[in-house]
């Protein structure tokens, strides 16, 4: 029972492999900040192609970023279960992963087909890659209610990439998809809601009461949230075939299943069991607020045709929903892994002198991680005040830029604690 | 002629990871012979085993009635004294 499913050395992959991810994902941070910073208007439409390049910065080269190096990470630990081939799978999906998101950054902002074929070409092969090794991986694990929502999320990446790569083929005019507008509207919901959304739930069922000291999710919820999502999300899909009441039935769905996780994670947050100040709850209840943000922003669409057609209500619900949930909870996230697999592989490389290496809490100054948080909030209200007063746009640019620069640094100064006591990045 | 162990115990049930396998090093750092640990936490703490192999400890780990677990830490060759 106790050492058949454990996370030795041998299954954890070396510390370099998941640190590859964890430290690129700030760079695309910073240069989605620097597009806005650069170009205020870009936030004006959903559709420049600005507005394009910084959320695929975002969710590629932030948010996928961070999340595959965080499941190569997580896989042992949790489903006792590691990636096959750690080395290669992490050099064939992070370099065409970090290329492949540049090369679609500059495909919409130079309007340029190459870029989208390189583009296509690069992503193609760090997903397959990728995704064929955790299939491996999710297919041997025992299933709990964390593997399910991995699972789910992973088939929901697959799908996302599908469309996507018939979107932009579409972009480079080499194939026109038969229904772009469903195409895209699947994209858009099996990434945000399926990949971003279902994996963080999945992990939430495991780390919100391991690491904040809450009682643990209701069973129930941890058993149907994510399969109900998922079902929800399919429907969807195909919604454009179906009456528009049904569409809207199933949209409501998935916002009442978003707003019960959302109020559920907040509510077990508040019973935790040691209220000690803690940067990672804050960066995670920034992003159920925002969640709670984004339903009641669906919701006053439902009622007013005006508002729903408007760009301001589609930037509005990717602002909260990728900014203040995806990137606030994904680097909340950042600096409980990256502290912990500092101490943990220092651990294990120096055996039996206790006491001699810092603690985890130790690892990167607590002061610095709470500037970090403050300016990602400022960043946050004033992009999401900017869409409707544009002359905050820059600002909160900046206050991006200088989170995620920050970010980076904290992430460096456990690496440079770990290397000066002696650890080695095998 | 054996004397019963004496039993250090660790309860790590309200600490966040990883201070229990931190308060468990720091308390392998002082055992003395013949003394073993009482861990007990809320999740079976799959990281913690393999530094206990390599620094020549078993453990066996039970579940409670509750959900909780307890696991008992001894230095591997005290296992013969039984």
């Amino acid at each position: 029972m106790s050492t058949q499913a454990g996370l030795s050395f041998e299954q954890a992959p070396p510390f370099s492999l998941p640190l590859q991810f964890f430290l690129s994902a700030p760079l695309f941070l910073l240069a989605a900040a620097l597009l806005i910073v650069l170009d205020p208007a870009s936030l004006a439409s959903r559709w420049t192609p600005q507005a394009l390049a910084l959320t695929h910065a975002l969710t590629l080269g932030f948010l996928a970023m961070a999340m595959l190096g965080a499941l190569m990470q997580m896989l042992p630990v949790v489903a006792g279960s590691p990636l096959p081939r750690p080395r290669a799978v992490a050099w064939l999906a992070q370099v065409p992963l970090a290329l492949g998101t540049l090369s679609l950054m500059a495909g919409f902002l130079a309007a340029e087909p190459i870029a989208f074929g390189i583009a296509v070409a690069l992503l193609g092969v760090g997903f397959a890659v990728f995704l064929a090794a955790a299939a491996v991986s999710l297919v041997r694990a025992t299933g709990n209610v964390t593997v399910w929502g991995m699972r789910l999320a992973v088939l929901s990446l697959l799908l996302t990439f599908m469309l996507g790569l018939a979107l932009a083929l579409m972009r480079a005019g080499t194939w026109i998809p038969p229904a772009s507008a469903a195409a895209l509207a699947a994209h858009l919901a099996f990434g945000l809601l399926g990949w971003v959304l279902l994996l963080v739930v999945g992990v939430a069922f495991q780390v919100v009461p391991m690491f904040q000291i809450t009682p643990p999710y209701p069973p129930p919820l941890g058993r149907w949230l994510t399969p109900g999502l998922f079902v929800l999300l399919l429907i969807h899909a195909a919604a454009p075939a179906l009456p528009a009441r049904v569409a809207t039935l199933v949209e409501a769905g998935l916002a009442a299943g978003i707003l019960l996780f959302a109020v559920t994670t907040l509510a077990l947050q508040a019973r935790r069991r040691r209220k000690l100040p803690d940067v990672t709850l804050d960066f995670w209840r920034l992003g159920m607020a925002s969640l709670i943000a984004s339903v009641t922003v669906w919701t006053v669409a439902q009622f007013s045709p005006a508002w729903a057609d408007s760009d301001a209500y589609t930037l509005l619900l990717a602002v909260l929903f990728i900014g203040g949930f995806g990137v606030s909870v994904v680097n909340g996230m950042l600096y409980k892994i990256v502290p912990f697999l500092a101490w943990f592989h220092l651990q294990a490389q120096l055996q039996a002198r206790a006491g001699s290496i810092p603690t985890m809490k130790d690892m990167i100054a607590e002061g610095r991680t709470r500037w970090q948080f403050r300016f990602h909030l400022t960043a946050c209200g004033l992009l999401t005040v900017g869409l409707f007063w544009p002359l905050l746009v820059r600002t909160g640019g900046l206050m991006l830029a200088l989170s995620a620069l920050l970010l980076q640094i904290n992430l460096l100064s456990a690496l440079r604690r770990f290397y000066r006591h002696g650890g080695r990045f095998i | 002629m054996i004397e019963p162990t004496d039993e250090i115990l660790v309860d790590a049930r309200e600490l966040e990871p990883p201070e229990p396998m931190e308060k468990v090093m720091r308390t392998l750092a002082l055992l003395r012979p013949g003394q073993s640990i009482r861990l007990l936490l809320h999740r079976e703490p799959f990281p913690l085993y393999p530094l206990l192999v390599e620094r020549g400890y078993r453990h066996a780990t039970r579940m409670e009635a509750d959900g909780s677990y307890v696991i008992l830490i001894h230095p591997a060759g005290a296992a013969d004294a039984h």
